[in-house]
């Protein structure tokens, strides 16, 4: 790739050091800055053609996953029949450069649990300023999350799913909008703030149906602090959301997110931690979440522990109500490890046990399920789910 | 006779010594157009994507040598202090969430002799024996 020469411009650019070579006294240290120029030159012509082959990039992602629980609880919706596709999913991402600056992100996924329908997760247009302005447009991953943007991608990920208690009460994952960050680099550390706007309108799963998700305006503002060690992060973002559902959940609700986190990763030791505030007016569960990792790595393998917590925070609004069944209040501790089998391929395993419903369902959807048909005696009050899960990126 | 086997030691002993004083060892290189110098931080900084630049302000393009290779397995335990593993996951997320893209992968210590001789504003590294008038050393880490 790197001794493609375009023999013209190479026969050009040797007449050009002669004819430059010739016109000047013949002194060492000028011919020194004409060899100087004529590599700085060369290199930039070959720059130019590699630029040119990289127009296009693809790169994909891949995860499969056998999961099973000692009970039909539902936690990620895992039961004592053995599951695969939940975990199972397929993502292809291609950059396109239409610029120096400037370029197109598509990327699509399908997933197991879909029925492997391709739907289009992201598909943006990206500038950069060379101020450190970046500024997108088009449909994104929303950043509620520190991990967000890895939200589908498991190899970037230590762990065998991300901890459910702060994932999963956002329902949603992509908006179309727009966004600016300001990026600026310290020696040493680094400061990203982003604004973002747009609109959302999507599907969701709750207590077993389909239902649509719409929220309008949304606004928000993240802030990142990193030293490469360190990493600080905050994020608030408001919308208007109408929720369906029998009977519906949020019409116009004002709807609030507020998210903190910290991470630290030397090499060896990895530690990540997010605390999450979910408020919306109406029927749909305000919840305040939080979670800790801990992992560290031994060359390829990652052992790691996280213990979690989520907790309904509005059960008045659904006291007496078939709704009832929303409450949420859970803990859960996993153990697990992630081995970094081969270039591009992990493999992570997980036992992941949730207790500490209270008088809730733990907002686990075997429960929910249960309790709707009139049936609140058979409540699981804890679960084991095991995790085998295998993850590419390529 | 003696002093025969003791001049035969002495050759020996400085045939050694030679050999010692060239055996290899990592080097940092770049194009005869960049700096002169650098830094281990600002050498590490660019390859876990934290800068974009060399010290004298021109763009990056970075260059690594394929996994396998001993030196680097020496560059990342000397500069980067990360192995494979990571580095692997890191650049996939860098990719994926469009920060940027790993350094450049060369197929042999002579192609990265090539590039980094003919490539504006390139760094990379190479065993030291390898190294001749083409490129430019910038740095020789220590342990």
């Amino acid at each position: 790739m790197y001794s493609v020469y375009g023999t013209t411009t190479r026969f050009a650019l040797t007449s050009l050091t002669l004819t430059l070579a010739l016109s000047l006294p013949a002194m060492a240290d000028d011919s020194q800055r004409i060899n100087q120029l004529e590599q700085r030159l060369d290199s930039l012509q070959k720059q130019m053609t590699e630029s040119s082959l990289e127009k296009v990039r693809l790169n994909g992602f891949f995860s499969t996953g056998y999961t099973r629980a000692n009970n039909d609880a539902g936690y990620d919706e895992a039961t004592e029949k053995s599951d695969l596709e939940t975990l199972s999913l397929f993502g292809l991402q291609s950059t396109f450069a239409l610029g120096r600056n400037t370029e197109a992100v598509l990327q699509l996924v399908s997933r197991g649990d879909e029925d492997w329908d391709t739907e289009l997760e992201w598909g943006y247009l990206r500038h950069q300023f060379l101020n450190g302005i970046e500024t997108r447009a088009g449909k994104m991953r929303l950043p509620l999350f520190m991990e967000s943007e890895t939200l589908e991608i498991g190899y970037g990920q230590p762990w065998a799913r991300p901890p459910e208690a702060v994932y999963d009460p956002v329902p949603v994952r992509s908006y179309l909008g727009a966004d600016a960050a300001y990026t600026f680099n310290l020696s040493g550390s680094s400061v990203q703030a982003r604004a973002f706007a747009g609109h959302l309108d999507d599907d969701a799963d709750s207590l077993g149906r389909t239902v649509s998700v719409e929220l309008r305006n949304i606004t928000g503002l993240t802030a990142n602090w990193t030293n490469y060690l360190w990493t600080f992060r905050g994020v608030y973002a408001r919308a208007e959301a109408t929720i369906g559902g029998t009977p519906p959940l949020g019409d116009d609700e004002k709807s609030e997110f507020m998210g903190l986190g910290i991470s630290y990763d030397d090499g060896s030791w990895l530690l990540m931690s997010e605390l999450t505030r979910i408020e919306v007016d109406g029927f749909y569960q305000d919840t305040d979440s939080a979670y800790i990792t801990l992992g560290y790595r031994v060359r390829e393998v990652t052992p790691y522990v996280t213990a979690s917590w989520v907790e309904s925070q509005d059960n008045y609004e659904r006291e007496a109500t078939p709704l009832e069944v929303l409450d949420v209040r859970r803990q859960a501790y996993s153990l697990g490890f992630r081995w970094d089998m081969t270039t591009s391929v992990a493999l992570k395993a997980d036992w992941t046990h949730a207790r500490g419903f209270g008088r809730t369902t733990g907002g686990l959807i075997g429960n929910q399920l249960d309790a709707l048909a009139g049936n609140p005696g058979g409540r699981f009050d804890s679960t084991d789910v095991y995790t085998v899960r295998l993850d590419a990126a390529f | 006779m003696k002093t025969r086997q003791t001049s035969l030691k002495v050759a020996l002993a400085a045939l050694c010594l030679f050999v010692g004083g060239a055996r290899a060892e990592l080097v940092i290189i770049g194009h005869h157009g960049g700096p002169d110098t650098i830094t281990p931080q600002q050498v590490k900084d660019i390859y876990l994507n934290r800068s974009s630049r060399l010290p004298d302000g021109q763009r990056v393009v970075a260059f690594q040598l394929p996994a396998g290779n001993s030196m680097r397995d020496e560059f990342n335990e000397r500069i980067t202090e990360r192995n494979d593993a990571w580095l692997k996951s890191f650049w996939s997320r860098q990719v994926l969430t469009g920060k940027g893209h790993p350094p450049r992968e060369v197929s042999s210590a002579n192609s990265m002799k090539s590039v980094v001789s003919s490539t504006l504003g390139s760094i990379g590294y190479l065993d030291s024996t390898l190294v001749d008038d083409s490129v430019k050393v910038l740095l020789t880490p220590q342990p």
